[in-house]
């Protein structure tokens, strides 16, 4: 055992000492921030109210009633409401082209230096009313979100429009189309807790991508360390001192604890963001209160413990698996070909995972999270989107270790024999003689 | 009795399609140094391994100090340093030897002083801090071969232990390898360099294809040789000299070094009749010495020797 956790030590203080450890742990997080952060900064620095001139050549003079549903239209700035479009009516019956044209003059001028210029021009016809066809002449009109706004507020104006000239009383059509506002809790053990619906598939979403990717990256690194070790040729002197069960468990514990050790650091450095997310809030500019009163999952302790427990039992087994492999080939190019069996059980788990979010109760979801290699994805997100029954559990978590230790067992007989082999790559015929052999 | 260090009863290892090492027994005293010979493929370093419990043997039986081989218990006893070196390329050299020395059972904090004991000892004191990957191939290999002894095993197997050494480094490792058999420990070392094998070891062992061909104390094995042997020096006119040598009458066997050759004489012949030889004058001759065999000699007599059976005996099965 001593010489076990030498071999574990050893894994765990030469990758954290690695450029990718470091770059890995703490520029990730700082990278995943800056891509929420970075776009709500670039866009609240730029917005501002944007001045638009309406030529209306509509019969019934709807441009009045499209610059009262645009002028209702705000956004924040600096905690400040300011109306998002400032407008212009201009009357052009008869005559739109060249009205059009002598705005579009103006256009791409709007400063505040130039009270007459515009940003854009929207051309409302009688075609406009009819058939929805207008046009707008503007700087931004490639902007999406731009011209999607103005689509909005253009669509519900014709349609009111359109419901009046029909003889029908827009507000009773708006009263009748008015959506059920469904608000979900979720229940656990009987007792309601503060979570929303939303939260509590966003958490188990979050922990499931987690598991994979954790699973998944480290298992790999396991596998390319094997490889490591084989080309470096420190096998032959590690096989004289230490069976090869003990190089592959101490491998295996290594590399899961660096796993462990990233995935905490990210939890504590989360954690601390969130309890404090007040006074962050503040540094960025934004509304403290506000911040501080977003709904935010609960993540509880038995939560925790569950998602642990399958992640070790899960790195585990899959770890075997990754050493098995790396110990078959020469090149991590080699590699490719003898995982793919290994990824399809993890994108299996992967796919498990969106029945189980789809309906955690019943089907193919459960089924999974008592199958050993889909389980440490599975189940977890089963726990925390509905209450599973003790049992159940107990029987998931009894077929995770009866799978490790099945699985450490073949991958043992297939490591103790690959590690020494050089050359060309093992047939699939010639690893089960392996594991056969005595 | 005590029981020996390595013990080898019939042991037979099989590759797919072909025998490695065929039947092989012996015995290795414990203390003193001893060597594993042969040309290259003859079934060292599958012996060694076998020795090591990396390899299992098809058949026979293997014993170290006494006890039987199984689960790698005298694996702490035992310091290996393997054909094919190999260390962590991106570990520091000091870090590399204390896991080595935790692999061993050593704990930490004393692996640490032995390792920097040995690192001063073998002029590595300044590398300690760099990686692997910076030392040359020589000052690796060094490192290595500390890290094989820093638990103080009592059995010590080398294989190849100086191939790839320049003559310094090569006399620092010797040093250190008859230092170890002084103080009562078991030294086994593969090697196809006989001058090296000649002057270290006690005992020696010679196989080729497998087969063990030549077993037992250097000395005997060189009395056991028979004939008489003659080593010579020329200054020059070599051409001449070369012609003397094919005196069949005189020369049963020629090792010829250009420069200088070691003959076995022909039976009945003296060493006078070199000298009586038609021709000689204008060789110069600086030396002529009757001296013992040379293992290489003997081990190109008899390695050739079993070649050529072997290769006959192909012959007929074909």
């Amino acid at each position: 055992m001593k010489k076990v956790w030498a071999i574990v030590r050893r894994e765990l203080v030469e990758r954290v000492r690695t450029k990718a450890f470091l770059i890995g742990t703490f520029l990730l997080p700082v990278f995943i921030v800056g891509m929420m952060v970075v776009p709500t900064l670039l866009m609240s620095g730029t917005a501002r109210t944007k001045r638009i001139a309406i030529v209306d050549g509509t019969s019934q003079r709807i441009g009045a009633q499209v610059q009262a549903g645009l002028g209702a239209q705000t956004f924040s700035r600096d905690g400040e409401e300011l109306p998002r479009y400032d407008i212009a009516v201009v009357g052009a019956a008869g005559r739109v082209e060249a009205v059009r044209d002598s705005l579009v003059a103006l256009t791409g001028f709007a400063r505040d230096e130039m009270p007459t210029g515009l940003d854009g021009v929207l051309v409302l016809t009688d075609a406009t009313v009819d058939a929805g066809d207008a046009t707008y002449l503007g700087g931004d009109a490639g902007s999406l979100e731009g011209v999607g706004e103005l689509r909005r507020a253009l669509s519900s104006v014709l349609m009111q429009t359109r419901l009046s000239n029909a003889g029908v009383d827009p507000a009773i059509v708006g009263r009748a189309l008015m959506p059920a506002d469904l608000e979900t809790r979720k229940v656990t053990d009987g007792r309601l807790t503060g979570e929303s619906g939303g939260a509590s598939f966003a958490l188990a979403y979050a922990m499931g991508i987690l598991l994979y990717f954790g699973i998944f990256f480290y298992g790999q690194q396991t596998a390319t360390s094997v490889i490591e070790e084989k080309n470096s040729r420190i096998m032959e002197v590690l096989a004289s001192s230490l069976t090869p069960f003990e190089m592959l468990l101490g491998k295996i514990v290594g590399v899961g604890l660096t796993g462990l050790l990233q995935l905490g650091i990210w939890g504590g450095v989360l954690y601390l963001a969130l309890s404090r997310r007040a006074e962050l809030a503040g540094l960025f500019g934004a509304d403290p209160n506000a911040v501080a009163s977003l709904a935010l999952p609960s993540f509880p302790p038995d939560l925790l413990v569950i998602f642990l427990l399958y992640f070790v039992l899960g790195f585990l087994i899959y770890g075997a698996l990754f050493a098995a492999v790396g110990s078959m080939v020469n090149t991590v190019q080699e590699m490719q070909q003898f995982l793919f069996p290994v990824m399809m059980l993890i994108i299996f788990a992967f796919f498990g995972m969106f029945a189980v979010l789809n309906d955690p109760t019943a089907g193919l979801g459960v089924t999974f999270s008592f199958i050993p290699f889909f389980a440490p994805i599975v189940m977890p997100v089963r726990w925390s989107m509905a209450s599973v029954p003790i049992g159940e559990l107990a029987l998931s978590l009894t077929g995770m270790v009866v799978g490790v230790l099945a699985v450490a067992w073949f991958a043992g007989r297939i490591y103790r024999t690959g590690i020494l082999m050089y050359g060309k790559k093992p047939t699939v015929r010639e690893v089960l003689r392996w594991i056969k052999a005595g | 009795m005590t029981a020996p260090a390595v013990l080898l009863e019939g042991v037979t290892k099989r590759f797919s399609g072909h025998v490695a090492v065929r039947d092989l027994s012996l015995e290795v005293p414990v203390g003193g140094i001893f060597g594993l010979l042969g040309p290259n493929g003859a079934g060292k370093s599958t012996t060694i391994r076998m020795i090591m419990e990396i390899y299992l043997a098809d058949e026979g039986r293997i014993e170290l100090f006494g006890t039987p081989h199984g689960a790698r218990t005298l694996s702490d006893r035992l310091g290996y340093l393997p054909e094919e070196r190999g260390l962590y390329k991106k570990m520091k050299v000091v870090d590399q030897l204390v896991f080595l020395g935790e692999t061993k059972g050593i704990a930490h904090g004393e692996a640490r002083k032995r390792a920097n004991e040995w690192l001063d000892r073998l002029g590595l004191g300044e590398w300690k801090q760099k990686k692997i990957e910076d030392l040359s191939k020589g000052m690796q290999q060094k490192a290595q071969f500390a890290g094989t002894l820093l638990h103080d095993p009592d059995l010590v197997i080398l294989d190849e232990p100086f191939s790839g050494l320049d003559p310094v480094n090569s006399q620092v490792m010797k040093d250190v390898v008859v230092e170890l058999a002084r103080r009562g420990k078991t030294v086994l070392f593969s090697t196809h360099i006989m001058e090296q094998a000649e002057r270290m070891c006690d005992r020696i062992v010679i196989i080729a294809r497998g087969r063990k061909i030549v077993d037992g104390a250097v000395g005997d094995i060189k009395r056991e040789a028979g004939g008489k042997h003659v080593a010579l020096t020329f200054s020059h006119d070599k051409d001449r000299a070369a012609r003397v040598l094919a005196d069949r009458a005189i020369v049963a066997k020629l090792d010829d070094y250009g420069a200088s050759a070691e003959v076995e004489l022909a039976d009945g012949a003296q060493e006078e009749a070199l000298l009586a030889a038609p021709g000689r004058e204008g060789v110069g001759l600086t030396r002529l010495e009757v001296v013992e065999p040379s293992l290489q000699s003997i081990f190109i007599a008899k390695v050739g020797a079993d070649a050529a059976t072997a290769a006959r005996s192909e012959e007929v099965a074909a």
